[in-house]
């Protein structure tokens, strides 16, 4: 540490930059990773319409689990709205498909959009409080919304709802398992890929910034409230647009399923999903939706034990946060460092724990 | 005209005075220092002129412009950076990634030029990167830049804190004990440095250091504080001579009883 002011020379070497920074290297390795989750999104081929329905749903709770990644991974706001903008964007949906008869590629944008004048007016009114009492506020719009949005019969359809029909595009019709399942993955792999390209950005790191020290931020620069307000924003158009997945998923939108307390309880879902998947990096609410997707198939073909999922849930949750913070993504680095250093035995690790999991499972369900 | 100006700066925490008509005035390229025992207000005064306290009364005018109704990121805007006394940066972030959110105010792309890899985001990251490795170089921070501020040292987290605020650019910078908690070596490493900064971006410094050695040799002018106060004024001499500033260090009970 001398005095190195008096070198202003830059010397032209080839550098090695961390992961909010986009280089070479990092491009390749993002490039590998895509590579890696296209590889897992064939998983469900042997298990035919079954599969590919659950496919669809991991990949749409994917896409609502990315809305968390921005406003709580990246920006560290605690919001339980997440499910109440998928709500919006899926009521939208309805509106505009089945209401108006527009075609599902006009409505998806949409729903995003339709987003943005609420999450704005909430974001304005709550993005200053901090922790527990934004956590609160967010629970008061979300019910709020519910009771007023929800319940305006001429938007939602009245308490029947809408049917959703399933997009075409030319001859290509989507209503079949698979076509709907592909563009699905197609789809959230796009947003991953969107929302790993925010963090290495001017307004991700702002985010990313003002989570880990507000002062600092500050003191750089940083219009901190500004930052703020648009992860919530974004969040928002983020659910949004998963939900126009969701009304097709679900084939019908009922307003009844975003009101509370289905929709505060489906958010904090969303966010254990994200914690246990990797809460600050967009891969993250990928994985964590696989995990969660293919849990609950587990216990729901384990009837004895399904009562206990919620419990087995939170379990999992706590063992994530006091072992593995960084989540499912950290796991899988730690592997792949594993694997890296000792091949044979990181792969006899990756084998057995595999083993052992579908070993339980199975067990699982005979033993119901 | 000055870079810096402050009129009457008064502030009171619950009926103590911690700033009590402070006027000071820093001219472009000048390093000045500023001295006075704990508690003298000497933070106090660096909050308020940064924007992170508001003064009861007085103005704070930088190169012109009055800034005390400014938030801190638009002084930041206009030119000011400030260190805080004790190290702030960002924790889960590497020294490359601190020094990256450093450039927020150089770059100018939107989030959706981020999401979709547009051009103007390209253009933003070449030249947020191309600054970052200048700046590694001209503080010396290239070894550990791939370390988390956790793994350094505390000097060079001090130097990294640095190296975040010069990467603003200011046309002035408040630098808040930075020789405090660092070693002997570097402490002497710091004082060249800060005049080599001065002399090759010409932003003005302000100095608050109870190592009285770096505060006397690098400072063209000193303001010694006491009791929220401006005792003393002049050249390094003529401060470190005043009857009043060798008594403000005397260890006189304190005022607390007055309010
Ligand atoms: N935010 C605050 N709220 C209440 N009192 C404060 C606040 N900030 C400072 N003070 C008080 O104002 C006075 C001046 O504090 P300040 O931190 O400015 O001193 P200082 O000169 O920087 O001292 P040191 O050399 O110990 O850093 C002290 O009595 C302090 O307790
Ligand atoms: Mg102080």
């Amino acid at each position: 540490m001398s005095t190195a002011v008096e070198t202003p020379e830059v010397p032209e070497q080839v550098i090695e930059a961390p992961s909010t920074v986009a280089t070479k290297k990092n491009r390749r390795n993002q490039i590998i990773a895509l590579g890696a989750l296209a590889a897992l999104g064939a998983v469900p081929i042997p298990f035919g319409d079954y599969g590919f329905f659950i496919g669809q749903y991991a990949a749409v709770y994917a896409m609502l689990g990315l809305s968390v990644t921005i406003v709580t991974g990246y920006a560290g706001l605690i919001s339980l709205m997440p499910y109440t903008f998928a709500g919006l964007g899926a009521v939208m949906t309805g509106l505009i498909m089945t209401g108006w008869g527009w075609p599902f590629w006009l409505a998806a944008p949409m729903a995003a959009l339709a987003t943005l004048p609420v999450s704005l007016v909430v974001g304005m009114a709550s993005v200053r409080l901090k922790t527990l009492y934004l956590a609160i506020a967010t629970l008061t719009f979300s019910t709020a919304l519910g009771e007023t949005f929800f319940r305006w019969d001429l938007v939602t359809g009245g308490r029947i709802g809408w049917t959703v029909a399933s997009p075409q595009l030319g001859p290509i019709d989507f209503g079949t398992d698979l076509n709907f399942y592909l563009l699905c993955l197609l789809v959230v792999l796009g947003l991953v890929w969107m929302t790993e390209g925010l963090r290495t950005s001017r307004l991700g790191r702002a985010m990313l910034a003002v989570r880990d020290n507000e002062l600092e931020a500050q003191a750089l620069g940083i219009n901190v409230y500004k930052t703020k307000l648009a992860a919530f924003v974004l969040s928002g158009m983020m659910a949004g647009f998963g939900g126009a997945f969701l009304a097709v998923l679900l084939g019908n939108v009922s307003p009844g399923g975003y009101q509370s307390p289905v929709a505060e309880v489906t958010s904090i879902l969303l966010v254990s999903l994200v914690v246990i998947g990797g809460i600050d990096r967009a891969w993250g609410a990928f994985f964590g939706a696989i995990s969660l997707v293919v849990q609950s198939q587990v216990f729901q073909g384990a009837r004895f034990f399904f009562p206990f999922f919620g419990m087995y849930s939170a379990f999992f949750l706590i063992l994530f946060l006091l072992f593995r913070p960084g989540g499912l993504v950290q796991v899988s680095k730690i592997t792949t460092e594993l694997v890296k250093r000792r091949p044979v035995f990181g792969l006899a690790v990756v084998l057995v724990t595999v083993a052992l999991n579908l070993g339980i499972a199975y067990i699982f369900i005979r033993a119901s | 005209m000055s870079i810096l100006e402050t009129k009457d700066l008064s502030i009171t925490f619950g009926g103590i005075s911690a700033l009590d008509e402070v006027s000071i005035n820093v001219e472009p390229g000048e390093i000045v220092g500023i001295l006075g025992p704990n508690g003298a207000g000497k933070t106090t005064l660096f909050n308020v002129i940064s924007g992170f306290l508001k003064s009861d009364q007085g103005k704070v005018i930088l190169d012109g412009e009055e800034i005390q109704n400014l938030f801190p990121y638009e002084r930041v805007a206009a030119g000011l950076a400030r260190t805080f006394q004790h190290v702030k940066l960002f924790r889960n972030l590497t020294v490359y990634e601190n020094l990256l959110v450093a450039q927020h105010r150089h770059l100018s792309s939107g989030s959706f030029a981020a999401m979709l890899r547009l051009p103007s985001w390209r253009k933003d990251e070449k030249l947020a990167k191309d600054l970052v490795e200048k700046m590694l170089d001209t503080i010396n921070l290239r070894p550990w830049k791939d370390a988390r501020p956790s793994e350094l040292s505390y000097g060079t987290t001090r130097f990294l804190e640095l190296a975040s605020v010069l990467s603003l650019k200011p046309k002035i910078l408040l630098l808040d004990e930075p020789a405090s908690g660092i070693q002997q070596r570097e402490v002497e490493a710091l004082g060249p440095m800060l005049k080599g900064i001065r002399d090759e971006t010409g932003c003005a410094i302000v100095l608050i250091e109870h190592d009285m050695g770096l505060l006397f040799s690098v400072s063209e002018r000193v303001y010694a504080l006491d009791f929220g106060r401006l005792i003393a004024e002049g050249t390094p001499d003529e401060v470190a001579n005043d009857d009043r500033v060798l008594e403000s260090y005397l260890g006189r009970t304190r005022r607390d009883s007055v309010a």
